[in-house]
């Protein structure tokens, strides 16, 4: 079972939020910003669920928490209804900066639309080393921060999270893309690059693996097994972890 | 140079790999590599292939001393030479019959004689299916829903034991399981407040031998102290013996802290490696646990409870908690001596006969995991993070080399990080 607000939770900062790393890791997306002359800010507020701030340049996207100095603003009435906006069901209707609308009717949908397909890829486009790669790595970002949300807002997820001791779990894919889960006091945040002294080490082989065990293709316990999956350090972070993992799934199916 | 030279796994590893592709996850629950927390994989010997007393060996004929013990079940040594010919005996009378042995009862009479809260016993064949038991048998005498656990509890693997977030389990599975931390006895009562009374049992392991953390021994003023609440609020208080039974003290781990639980529940150490397990209980819980529901195909099967007496008989004949005490403490200390020769810093905690290790000099475990990954692929068995067990063949030679393959360990992990 899942629920709304975490699902929110998830969209605003696991899915948008993979803005930032498309921005830097993807040509087309590169292509698309750079013909913007003045960095824009769009926020979404979220009632009763999440707040954030995507500042876009022609450098890239960052995403910060809460309202920070926007030129567009999206109110949203519910986490109900962020959902539908991100499904595509519903259109988004900014209050509060009307003057930037082409940036969202143009630059902002491109972007969520080459997002879009890269991370619901078709069969056919994942054949293409190179895409594939790069929508394995837009999922694994994706995937980081999602599993902290679930740990923050989700019921079963927070009963996972209360048994995660205090410190940063290294979690990625082997000598390519490694986030940090840091944990404190059974609260845990999402930091996209790895850390200089985790207490626990989670990573996968490589790109193939981590797209099958996102794609739940395979199990990562009986990757374990057979030893493509390498844990080191305090396992009883990585064994909750792996908890929030199954949950990342059914939010995002 | 090492003293003790690595092991190699190619046959095991052949096993295994043929085990993937008919075994989920090849060798899947606490003897295999996620639960047993192989790290890295490749030190692990994967499979047996014949025991002995305190050994065994793998697929590639390396030889282990080993302090797992099977997790338990090796009591007296593998292939205990009384307890294997009272089971031959009785294989060639009958085993898993319509008419249930008459050894059943003599069984049954032998643990009654031998556990102190015990005035009867129930067969089964694993520890889960005696912590169900005792469960379902507190509410059924309480007519209450609710069960108090301690904190870092583990009763085995059915659903009312797993938590919330495992997979495959509902929250309904266990919305009737509540936790207190240990040592907290007004924790108890907020429970019970908190619940309107409507608490059928407590169950517990006999002290905190929780996972990834130093082991906490209880004291008899605790287990007085909780007796005495069970007994002012009509809780049921079930001792989950199956880990430590027999270990500890011949007559129940509720006896060696001073009281008598109302149920107590028994599996590894009773047979020594024969399949069985038995829920012991007092008089007053006998009407209740007549009138259940419970049976299994296997579990008046006779050779167990031959097997049974048989090692009952000589673990009091060997005094065995007194061995393992023994022997538990002069290892631990040949250990810690080790680590410290090399620089590190080796914690033991819990009994001597179930002694629990953490190397103390970093706090991600890394380092301990690596001491143990060294150990193990030099033919000393231990495991990352679980309590070990003593068994009674174990001889002082093998304390000795356990204690120089150790020191050996010890060397490797401090070259690699000097």
């Amino acid at each position: 079972m899942t629920d709304a607000k975490t699902m929110a939770y998830i969209n605003m900062f696991a899915v948008l939020g993979t803005l930032e790393n498309l921005c830097e890791l993807d040509g087309k997306a590169k292509e698309i910003i750079s013909g913007l002359k003045k960095p824009v800010n769009l926020a979404f507020e979220v009632k009763d669920g999440p707040v954030a701030t995507f500042k876009f340049s022609a450098q890239g996207c960052v995403l910060e928490e809460g309202l920070k100095n926007y030129d567009i603003k999206i109110p949203v009435s519910s986490c109900e209804k962020f959902n539908r906006i991100i499904d595509g069901t519903v259109t988004p209707v900014p209050t509060i900066g009307l003057s930037k609308i082409n940036f969202l009717l143009k630059t902002f949908t491109a972007l969520t639309d080459r997002l879009t397909e890269l991370m619901r890829p078709t069969e056919e486009a994942m054949k293409d080393e190179e895409f594939f790669v790069l929508s394995t790595r837009l999922t694994f970002y994706t995937i980081a921060v999602a599993l902290s949300q679930i740990a923050n807002h989700d019921e079963i997820g927070r009963h996972s999270a209360s048994y995660i001791v205090d410190g940063d779990i290294s979690f990625g894919i082997k000598g390519c893309d490694t986030a940090t889960i840091s944990a404190n006091n059974h609260h845990l945040r999402t930091v996209k690059k790895a850390p200089e002294n985790p207490r626990a080490i989670m990573s996968f082989a490589d790109y193939k693996l981590a797209s099958d065990l996102f794609n739940g293709k395979v199990n990562a316990l009986e990757e374990l097994c057979k030893g493509t999956v390498e844990i080191h350090g305090m396992a009883s972070m990585i064994d909750n972890m792996n908890r929030l993992l199954d949950r990342v799934a059914l939010y995002l199916a | 140079m090492s003293k003790y030279p690595e092991y190699s796994h190619e046959k095991g590893r052949e096993y295994f790999e043929r085990a993937l592709k008919v075994i989920p996850a090849g060798i899947y629950g606490h003897l295999g590599p996620s639960e047993g927390l192989w790290i890295p994989i490749n030190k692990w010997p994967y499979y047996s292939v014949k025991a002995q007393g305190s050994y065994f060996w793998d697929a590639d004929g390396n030889k282990y001393i080993d302090y797992m013990c099977a997790y338990g079940p090796n009591v007296l040594g593998y292939n205990d030479p009384d307890v294997d010919a009272a089971a031959k005996a009785q294989l060639e009378k009958g085993n898993c019959t319509t008419a249930p042995s008459t050894v059943m009862v003599e069984c049954a009479e032998n643990l009654v004689d031998t556990v102190a809260s015990a005035d009867w016993a129930f067969f089964c064949k694993n520890g889960s299916d005696t912590t169900t038991l005792a469960v379902m048998s507190a509410r059924a005498h309480t007519h209450k829903r609710k069960i108090i656990f301690l904190k870092g509890y583990y009763h085995g693997d059915f659903q009312w034991a797993q938590k919330i977030d495992y997979p495959g389990i509902l929250p309904e599975d266990v919305c009737h399981n509540l936790v207190a931390p240990w040592f907290d006895i007004p924790a108890l009562d907020r429970l019970y407040e908190e619940n309107d009374g409507d608490i059928a049992g407590l169950i517990a392991q006999p002290y905190d031998h929780g996972n990834f953390k130093d082991n906490e021994v209880a004291t008899k003023e605790y287990w007085t102290a909780v007796r005495k609440w069970c007994d002012e609020h009509g809780v049921v208080l079930i001792f989950d013996d199956v880990r430590t039974g027999f270990r500890l003290d011949l007559k129940g781990s509720d006896h060696y802290y001073g009281i008598k639980a109302d149920l107590i529940c028994f599996c590894k150490a009773l047979a020594n490696g024969y399949n069985m397990s038995a829920l012991c209980g007092g008089e007053h819980m006998k009407s209740t646990v007549s009138g259940m529901t419970y049976t299994g195909s296997y579990w008046m099967s006779a050779v167990p409870f031959a097997a049974c007496i048989a090692c009952i008989d000589k673990m009091k004949k060997l005094d065995t908690p007194t061995l393992f005490r023994k022997m538990g403490t002069q290892l631990t200390d040949g250990l810690k001596a080790a680590a410290a020769n090399n620089g590190f810093d080796l914690v033991v905690s819990g009994e001597p006969a179930l002694f629990y290790l953490r190397i103390a000099n970093d706090d991600s475990l890394m380092l301990h995991q690596e001491w143990i990954a060294e150990c193990v692929s030099r033919g000393l068995f231990l495991a990352s993070h679980h309590n070990h067990f003593i068994n009674a063949s174990l001889t002082q030679e093998d304390i000795k080399t356990s204690v120089d393959i150790a020191e050996d360990a010890f060397n490797v992990v401090r070259k690699r990080h000097s």
